[in-house]
C-alpha cells in the first residue's frame, strides 16, 4: 500500500514537471525568445514536444489519482515503473530536471557575442572557398558514392522534394539546386540578378546566400556599392583599421551557430566597440587574410543601429 | 496516530506538487518582468552563453528524446520477443548486414537511438546487432544526408565518404563486439526488474488488463525521466565546452594528419552536437583541417559522443560501455587515417 502512493506520488510530480516544460516551452514560442535557442526549420519539432509534454503531464496527473494506481496495478509489464535511490537520490534527479525549467523563466535570453566568436573562429564569406582545390579526387569517390545510395536512395530523393516548396519562388527546380551544377546555376541566376541592381543590400533572409556568393564570384562584384548589418568583431590580429561585421548563423540550435563576417577597414574602426550593431554602407574589394583571398568592405558610411529583431541569420534552405 | 502522520505526510508531498506548479504558472505569466530586470542579481556574460547554449542543446533534443521514448514505449507494449528472434537470420555475423540497412532505413538521429536499442536489446535482440543500429542509425538518415550535402557542397566526397564510412564501419563495429561479447548480456538489470521479467516470463499469456494505448504513455512518461536526466547532465557538460573551450587552441594542435584526425575526434565527442546539424560545425573548420579529420568528426560524433556516454553508462556495464567506445575509437581512427595515407580522402 505504501508503494502505491509512493509510485502515485512520482507520477504526480512527474507530471508537473512535464507541465512545466510545456509551459517553457509555450512561454518561449509566444515570446517569439525561441529564435535565441532554436532555428525556424526546427520548430515544427518544437510544437510537437510542447503538445507531447502537455499530453504526458495531464496524464501523469490522472495516473497519479488513486483510481490511477489501482488500475496500474494491473499493468503487466513488470518493469520500468519502479522508482529506487534514497529520498535524496530523488530529490537530486528531480532537481536536474526542474533546473533548465527555472533557467530558461529567469535568466535573460542571451544573443552569442563576440567573446562565442572569438572561441568558435569566424568565417570569412561562407568559408567554402578554400575547399575550392580539392575537387580531383572523383575516382577513388566511385564505390563510396554507391555505397552512399545504396544505403537508402529513396527516402533520401523523398527528403529532397520535401524541400521543394520552400524554393518555388525560383526559377531552378529543386532537382537541379540539389546537385552541383544546379547549385552553381543557382548562384549564377542569383549573381546576374544582383549584378543588375546598383548595389548589393544584404539582409537577414539573404544573408547566407549572399556570403556564397561573394565567396563563388567575388571578382565580378568588385567596385559594387554593399549594405550590410552586422555587429562588429576583431580578430587579435588585427590593424587598427579593420573590424569584422558578422552575423551567426544557426542551423539547428545555437550549439552549433557558425560566425559569419566581412571585414570592413576605416579609419574610424576604434570607436566602434565589439558586439555594436552597426549598419555598414561601402565599396566592394578583396584582400588576403591569413593565405585566403576574403571580401572587404573600403568603409563609406557607417551607423550603429539597434540589435535587429532576429539577430541569428538561417540557412534558406529547409529540410 | 500513524494514520495521522500519514496523512500530514501525504499532504505534505500533495502540497509540495502544489507549490511546483504554482511556482511554474508564476514564471510562465511574469516571464518577461524576469527576463528584462534580471531579478535583482547578475549573471557573468559567460555563464549566460553557457545558459543559452544548454537550453538550446536542451529544447532541440528533447522532442527526438520523445520520439525515441514512444518508439521504445511502442516496442514494449506492442513488439513480442519472439517477433524479433523470428526476423533476425541464426548467424550472428549474416544479422549485421541487415541491421545496418535497417539502421539506414529509420530516421533516428542519436538522442531518440538510445531508448531504442535499449528496449530492443532488452527484448531480446542480439547486443552486437543493437550496437551496429546504434552507430549506424543516426548518421545513415536522410536528413542529416541532406544537412551534410548542404554544408559540403563543394566537396562532396565528404558526403559519401561520411556515409560509405557510417555503413561498413558500423558492420565491422558490430562484429568485433560480438566476438568480445558473444551473446552475454551487458544491460544492467534492477532487482525488481529481474523479478518483473521473471513474472513477465512465467505469465506471458495473461490477458493484458490495461489499455495498451495507456501503457504507452506510461511507459514513455517514465522512461523520458529515466533517459532525460543523463541528456540534460550531458547537455550541461557539453555547453560549458562550447563556452569556454578556444577552438583555435585545437588548431595548433592538429597539424598533420594523424594528430588533426585525433583532435577532431575528440572534439566531435567533447561538442555532443545532433548529427542533423554537426556538418555545418565541420564545415567552419574546413580552412583549417584536413577533409580526412572533418570526416572523422562527422563520422565518430554520431556513433558516440559526451552526453551518450553518459546515457550508455546508466543502462549498459561499464565494462561494455568503455569498451565499445574504445572499438568505436580504434576503428574510425584507423579507417580514417588510413584512407588518408592512401589519399582516397
Amino acid at each position: 500500500m505504501e508503494k502505491q502512493s509512493d509510485l502515485g506520488f512520482h507520477a504526480y510530480i512527474r507530471g508537473i514537471i512535464l507541465i512545466g516544460f510545456a509551459l517553457l516551452m509555450l512561454a518561449f514560442i509566444i515570446t517569439g525568445n525561441i529564435t535565441y535557442y532554436i532555428a525556424p526549420t526546427m520548430m515544427p519539432f518544437i510544437y510537437f514536444a510542447t503538445g507531447v509534454f502537455l499530453l504526458l503531464g495531464v496524464i501523469q496527473i490522472i495516473r497519479s489519482t488513486v483510481k490511477g494506481q489501482e488500475e496500474e496495478q494491473l499493468c503487466d509489464c513488470g518493469t520500468d515503473h519502479n522508482v529506487s535511490g534514497s529520498p535524496i537520490t530523488k530529490l537530486l534527479i528531480y532537481s536536474i530536471f526542474v533546473t533548465p525549467i527555472i533557467l530558461g523563466f529567469v535568466l535573460p535570453d542571451k544573443l552569442l557575442d563576440s567573446s562565442v566568436a572569438a572561441n568558435r573562429g569566424i568565417q570569412y564569406g561562407s568559408g567554402i572557398l578554400a575547399e575550392q582545390t580539392r575537387n580531383e579526387s572523383t575516382k577513388e569517390e566511385a564505390s563510396s558514392r554507391a555505397e552512399a545510395f545504396l544505403n537508402d536512395p529513396d527516402a533520401y530523393y523523398e527528403q529532397l522534394e520535401t524541400g521543394s516548396k520552400a524554393n518555388d519562388e525560383e526559377h531552378i527546380t529543386v532537382d537541379e539546386y540539389y546537385t552541383e551544377e544546379g547549385f552553381n546555376q543557382y548562384y549564377e541566376e542569383l549573381a546576374e540578378e544582383i549584378l543588375t541592381e546598383d548595389r548589393i543590400v544584404v539582409t537577414e533572409e539573404n544573408y547566407l546566400d549572399m556570403m556564397t556568393m561573394l565567396d563563388l564570384q567575388l571578382e565580378r562584384f568588385i567596385g559594387k556599392p554593399i549594405e550590410i548589418v552586422g555587429f562588429v568583431y576583431r580578430e587579435p590580429e588585427f590593424e587598427d583599421d579593420q573590424l569584422v561585421v558578422a552575423r551567426f548563423g544557426m542551423t539547428c540550435c545555437v550549439a552549433d551557430a557558425s560566425v559569419y563576417g566581412t571585414m570592413v577597414t576605416t579609419d574610424e574602426a576604434s570607436q566602434f566597440e565589439n558586439d555594436t550593431w552597426v549598419r555598414v554602407t561601402g565599396i566592394l574589394d578583396q584582400t588576403e587574410f591569413n593565405d585566403f583571398r576574403i571580401p572587404l568592405i573600403q568603409l563609406r558610411e557607417i551607423e550603429i543601429v539597434e540589435q535587429p529583431e532576429s539577430p541569428y541569420v538561417f540557412p534558406r534552405f529547409s529540410f | 496516530m500513524n494514520k495521522r502522520k500519514q496523512f500530514f505526510l501525504s499532504f505534505g508531498k500533495d502540497f509540495l506538487g502544489f507549490v511546483l506548479l504554482l511556482l511554474f504558472l508564476i514564471l510562465f505569466f511574469n516571464i518577461e518582468s524576469f527576463k528584462n530586470e534580471r531579478a535583482g542579481f547578475t549573471v557573468p556574460d559567460s555563464w549566460l552563453n553557457v545558459n543559452t547554449i544548454f537550453l538550446g542543446i536542451v529544447i532541440e533534443a528533447v522532442p527526438f528524446i520523445l520520439l525515441g521514448v514512444f518508439v521504445s514505449a511502442l516496442i514494449q507494449i506492442y513488439v513480442r520477443e519472439e517477433v524479433i528472434h523470428r526476423f533476425l537470420p541464426k548467424n550472428a555475423y549474416a544479422a549485421l548486414l541487415p541491421a545496418a540497412v535497417l539502421g539506414a532505413i529509420f530516421p533516428i538521429c542519436e538522442c531518440a537511438i538510445v531508448p531504442i536499442v535499449r528496449r530492443l536489446v532488452k527484448k531480446g535482440m542480439p547486443l552486437h546487432v543493437g550496437v551496429v543500429f546504434l552507430v549506424a542509425a543516426p548518421i545513415l538518415n536522410p536528413v542529416v544526408a541532406a544537412s551534410t550535402f548542404f554544408a559540403f557542397r563543394t566537396d562532396l566526397t565528404v558526403l559519401y565518404a561520411r556515409m560509405g564510412l557510417a555503413f561498413v564501419l558500423s558492420i565491422i563495429i558490430g562484429g568485433i563486439l560480438y566476438l568480445v561479447f558473444k551473446n552475454r548480456d551487458q544491460l544492467k538489470w534492477t532487482k525488481e526488474e529481474l523479478v518483473g521479467r521473471q513474472v513477465v516470463l512465467a505469465t506471458d499469456t495473461a490477458p493484458r488488463k490495461m489499455n495498451r494505448l495507456k501503457q504507452t504513455f506510461y511507459h514513455a512518461a517514465d522512461e523520458f525521466f529515466l533517459m532525460g536526466k543523463y541528456l540534460i547532465l550531458g547537455a550541461f557538460i557539453a555547453a560549458l565546452f562550447q563556452t569556454f573551450l578556444d577552438r583555435s587552441v585545437l588548431q595548433a594542435i592538429g597539424s598533420n594528419e594523424w594528430s588533426s584526425t585525433a583532435v577532431m575526434m575528440a572534439f566531435a565527442y567533447l561538442l555532443s552536437l545532433c548529427s542533423e546539424a554537426d556538418a555545418f560545425v565541420a564545415a567552419s573548420f574546413g580552412n583549417t583541417f584536413t577533409t580526412g579529420s572533418l570526416i572523422a568528426f562527422l563520422v565518430y560524433g554520431p556513433m558516440i559522443d559526451l552526453k551518450n556516454t553518459i546515457m550508455l553508462f546508466a543502462f549498459f556495464k561499464a565494462r561494455f560501455v568503455l569498451i565499445f567506445i574504445g572499438v568505436v575509437t580504434a576503428i574510425v581512427f584507423i579507417s580514417v587515417v588510413l584512407l588518408q595515407i592512401l589519399s582516397l580522402i
